[in-house]
C-alpha cells in the first residue's frame, strides 16, 4: 500500500503543473492572429483578424448543425448555435491562440494563429 | 437463481441511480465555458461499483449509463468522448484498486478522473483531427482533480456506509 500522503504529493504536483502550463499558454498572445475555421477536420475558412476593419457575422453549416461566427478586429467569437451545450458560444470572444473554440456537437474548432511565423520561416522567403 | 436475481436487481438500481445523476448534472449549468468540463457526479456509482461490485458489474453498469446517458441527453456526438474517457478511466481505476485500501478510494477516484480527461482530449483530437485541442488538457486535468477528490469522497463516504449495512 502506498501511504495517502505520496497519493497526496502526486497529485498535488499534477495539480501544479496543469496550473503552470495553463499560465505558460496565457502568456504567449501575439496581437496578429488568423483565424482558422474548420469544420470536420477542413479548414472551410481561414480570416486575417488584423484585417477585419468592419465587424461581420457569417453562418457556418456543417451537416451536424449550424455556428454564427462573428468577427472584430482582432477577436472572434462564436455568437450563436443550435448544438445542444452552447459551450462554443459561452467561450466568448477569443483574441489569443491559447485556446482554440471548439464545438464538439458540430465538429466545428476555430484556430487562431500568429500572423508573423518564427524567424526560421523569414529565411526560406529571403532566398525565394 | 436467487443471487442472479439479486445481482441483476443491485445493477439496474445502479445503473438507474447513475443515470439520474447523469441526466440531472446535465442541467446544470457549468460557470467555465470549456468544452468537456463538467462536475462527473455520476462517477461515484462507478467508483462505489468499482469497490463493492466487481470489475464486470461495474463496466455494464458504465457502459449501460454512457448509452442510456447519451440517448437521453439527446447528443449523440458527446457519446464518443464519453465512451472514450468512461472506458479510460474504468481500465485505469481497476488497475487502481489492487494498489489502493480502504481510505483511499477517494485516490482512485482522482486519477480515474485525471484517466477520463485524457479519454475525452484523445477521442477529440481523433474526431476533429486537430491536435490544438491538446492544450485544453491541464484545463480539464485541473478541473478533474478537483471534481474527482469531490466525488471520490462522496463515493468513500457511501462505500463506508454500505459495507457497515452489508455486513
Amino acid at each position: 500500500m502506498i501511504k495517502t500522503r505520496y497519493w497526496v504529493i502526486g497529485i498535488a504536483a499534477v495539480l501544479v503543473i496543469s496550473v503552470i502550463a495553463v499560465l505558460l499558454m496565457q502568456r504567449d498572445g501575439s496581437a496578429d492572429m488568423t483565424a482558422e475555421i474548420y469544420l470536420d477536420s477542413e479548414c472551410i475558412k481561414t480570416i486575417d483578424l488584423s484585417e477585419v476593419y468592419e465587424p461581420y457575422s457569417f453562418t457556418v453549416e456543417g451537416q451536424y448543425g449550424k455556428n454564427v461566427i462573428s468577427v472584430e478586429r482582432g477577436k472572434i467569437r462564436v455568437s450563436d448555435a443550435d448544438c445542444p451545450d452552447r459551450v462554443c458560444v459561452n467561450q466568448g470572444w477569443q483574441s489569443t491562440g491559447e485556446l482554440p473554440i471548439v464545438c464538439l456537437p458540430h465538429r466545428m474548432v476555430i484556430k487562431l494563429v500568429p500572423n508573423n511565423p518564427d524567424d526560421a520561416d523569414d529565411v526560406d522567403g529571403v532566398i525565394q | 437463481m436467487k443471487d442472479k436475481t439479486k445481482r441483476l436487481t443491485r445493477n439496474a438500481l445502479l445503473t438507474a441511480a447513475a443515470l439520474i445523476i447523469f441526466v440531472v448534472e446535465a442541467q446544470i449549468p457549468i460557470p467555465v465555458p470549456i468544452p468537456g468540463v463538467k462536475l462527473g457526479l455520476a462517477n461515484v456509482i462507478t467508483v462505489y461499483a468499482m469497490f463493492l461490485c466487481g470489475p464486470l458489474d461495474t463496466f455494464a453498469i458504465l457502459l449501460c449509463r454512457i448509452i442510456l446517458g447519451s440517448i437521453f441527453c439527446g447528443q449523440m456526438m458527446s457519446f464518443l468522448y464519453s465512451l472514450c474517457g468512461g472506458v479510460l478511466c474504468y481500465v485505469v481505476m481497476l488497475a487502481m484498486r489492487r494498489i489502493v485500501n480502504e481510505n483511499q478510494i477517494w485516490v482512485c477516484s482522482v486519477i480515474g478522473a485525471a484517466a477520463h480527461n485524457i479519454g475525452q482530449i484523445s477521442a477529440a483530437m481523433a474526431v476533429l483531427k486537430t491536435p490544438a485541442i491538446l492544450s485544453y488538457l491541464p484545463v480539464l486535468l485541473i478541473s478533474g482533480i478537483i471534481t474527482g477528490a469531490f466525488t471520490g469522497f462522496c463515493a468513500q463516504f457511501v462505500v463506508h456506509r454500505m459495507k457497515k449495512i452489508n455486513r
